[in-house]
């Protein structure tokens, strides 16, 4: 019997430049073909998404009312 | 796949560096100018001095570093690409700084052709500008703060372009426009229009990025820019008609808007993660009281008008906003731009063997010069008030902060090119990983 592994979430609204984009970049290494990750930062990551289009990977962008953007990432 | 963090859009240091290492000395003339003219500066706002040391701070210093801030931070802050960066900074970092230059000699020298030369020289840098900027920032949406608060900061930069190039018609071809009226208008729509809708854009941005605050609440960041630019309108149109009482409630409007922007941001820096005393925290901080004050004064000339018809009222009020609030956000943020990009091409450069920031800008010269700047803005308070007492002196030390300024961002880019590899034949891919 299969479970559907825990959505990984990755808070890097506290870390300090370049952290925020090493790290998610580690954690996108983790996931396997179709799975997703959660990651929260109080800026838009611009120079990421360029990198994650060129991956092929897609992601969907929301402002929540703290100020923070949750991004989810399919890989 | 590799963490690397791609360059292939990174505009050249060399595009923003120029920018960043010209401003300072631009500051320094406008001490060198009160320095030698002493008291004549503050005797009022319409003094060719005054108006010369004004332009010196606000083209040559401000709209400089904002030009070139923006050519590098747009990637990263818009996902926008200006093109040929390069070349656009060459283009637009010349014609600021000639500009610049031959608008405060027009004031200082009364001569109509340099006044048409400068004029000419502003529109082609501000317009190649806005026009790469607004290409790049084509097909992007507003529902991200930032952006829509650059799309409005850029629009008021239109309208202070605008406004300026009528005032320097009338000075140089001797058009019949009401001068005093005018004026205002380009003062406020440069002021609040275009650098203060473009703090607030990039304080939602860089706050929470260098300083590790909380974000600011999302309705309120989304809100903010709209509003501010709203009441600027509404101010502008009641100028034009006289509506003394509009013209008062907007100005309210606008100083409660900055005093509710300063206050979320002094309260966000309280509840930093690992506070520590760095240049950019001091210079937010101290920048921020001074904004304070400055709405403070604007928020008191509103409710009772007669208090601002003070000769030292307008002066007192420019240093705070100028001087003590848009530069303080300015040198700061140098103090972090400046190592941050260093750093980051380096990296990419030496294949992830790139110094520690605080090695290419240290904290101590910088928290040094942060004491130099208060020194001097103290004085020019003091100058605005007692100008036969203390103009002179308050001319010098501005000229010592400032000099320290471009000393510090000067060794920062030395530091910067000793670290730089030497060009290898062959090698990987360079990143941050």
């Amino acid at each position: 019997m299969s479970t559907t592994p825990p959505l990984r979430v990755l808070d890097a609204r506290y870390l300090e430049p370049p952290e925020p984009f090493v790290q998610t970049m580690e954690m996108l290494d983790q996931l396997a073909l179709g799975e997703s990750m959660r990651l929260l930062l109080f800026r838009e990551p611009h120079p990421l998404y360029q990198v994650l289009r060129r991956n092929g990977h897609c992601w969907q962008t929301s402002l929540l009312p703290d100020g923070s953007f949750d991004i989810l990432i399919t890989r | 796949m590799q963490a690397l963090l791609s360059f292939d859009q990174s505009p050249p240091l060399a595009a923003p560096l120029r920018f960043f290492l010209t401003a300072p000395w631009f500051a320094v003339l406008a001490g060198v100018l009160l320095w030698s003219e002493g008291a004549t500066v503050f005797a009022s706002r319409w003094m060719p001095s005054a108006l010369a040391a004004t332009h010196l701070l606000t083209l040559g210093f401000m709209l400089m570093t904002m030009l070139g801030a923006l050519i590098q931070i747009f990637p990263v802050v818009a996902g926008a690409n200006m093109a040929h960066p390069l070349r656009l900074a060459r283009v637009v970092h010349g014609a600021t700084s000639v500009g610049s230059l031959c608008l405060a000699l027009a004031f200082l020298y009364s001569l109509p052709w340099l006044f048409a030369l400068a004029g000419g020289l502003l529109l082609l840098a501000i317009a190649y500008f806005l026009g790469a900027a607004g290409l790049a920032l084509r097909g992007q949406g507003l529902a991200n703060p930032t952006i829509r608060g650059l799309k409005l900061a850029l629009f008021g930069l239109w309208v202070t372009l605008l406004l300026g190039l009528g005032l320097v018609g009338a000075l140089a071809g001797g058009w019949r426009l009401p001068w005093a009226g005018l004026t205002d208008l380009h003062a406020a729509w440069g002021l609040a229009g275009w650098s203060g809708t473009l703090l607030v854009a990039m304080a939602y941005v860089v706050v929470p990025m260098f300083q590790l605050t909380p974000g600011y609440p999302a309705r309120e960041s989304q809100l903010l820019s709209p509003v501010l630019l709203l009441c600027l309108l509404l101010w502008s149109v009641a100028l034009l008609f006289s509506a003394e009482q509009v013209v008062r409630l907007a100005e309210a409007g606008l100083a409660l808007l900055g005093l509710l922007f300063a206050g979320r941001t002094l309260y966000l820096q309280a509840h930093r993660r690992r506070p520590r005393r760095d240049a950019l925290a001091a210079y937010w901080q101290s920048g921020m009281l001074a904004a304070i004050l400055a709405c403070g004064m604007l928020l008191t000339a509103a409710i009772a008008p007669a208090l601002a018809q003070q000769r030292a009222w307008p002066l007192v009020f420019a240093v705070l906003l100028v001087a003590g609030a848009f530069m303080s956000f300015i040198n700061g943020m140098l103090y972090k731009i400046i190592p941050f990009l260093g750093w980051l091409h380096l990296q990419n450069a030496g294949r992830g063997t790139a110094p520690p920031m605080a090695k290419l800008m240290p904290e101590a010269p910088a928290l040094r010069q942060w004491w130099l700047h208060q020194l001097a803005l103290l004085t020019l308070l003091l100058a605005a008030l007692w100008p036969e007492s203390f103009a002179r002196l308050a001319g010098f030390c501005w000229v010592l902060a400032n000099a320290a300024l471009g000393w510090n961002l000067w060794q920062a880019a030395r530091r910067y090119r000793q670290y730089r590899p030497a060009p290898m034949a062959s090698g990987q891919g360079g990143g941050v990983a």
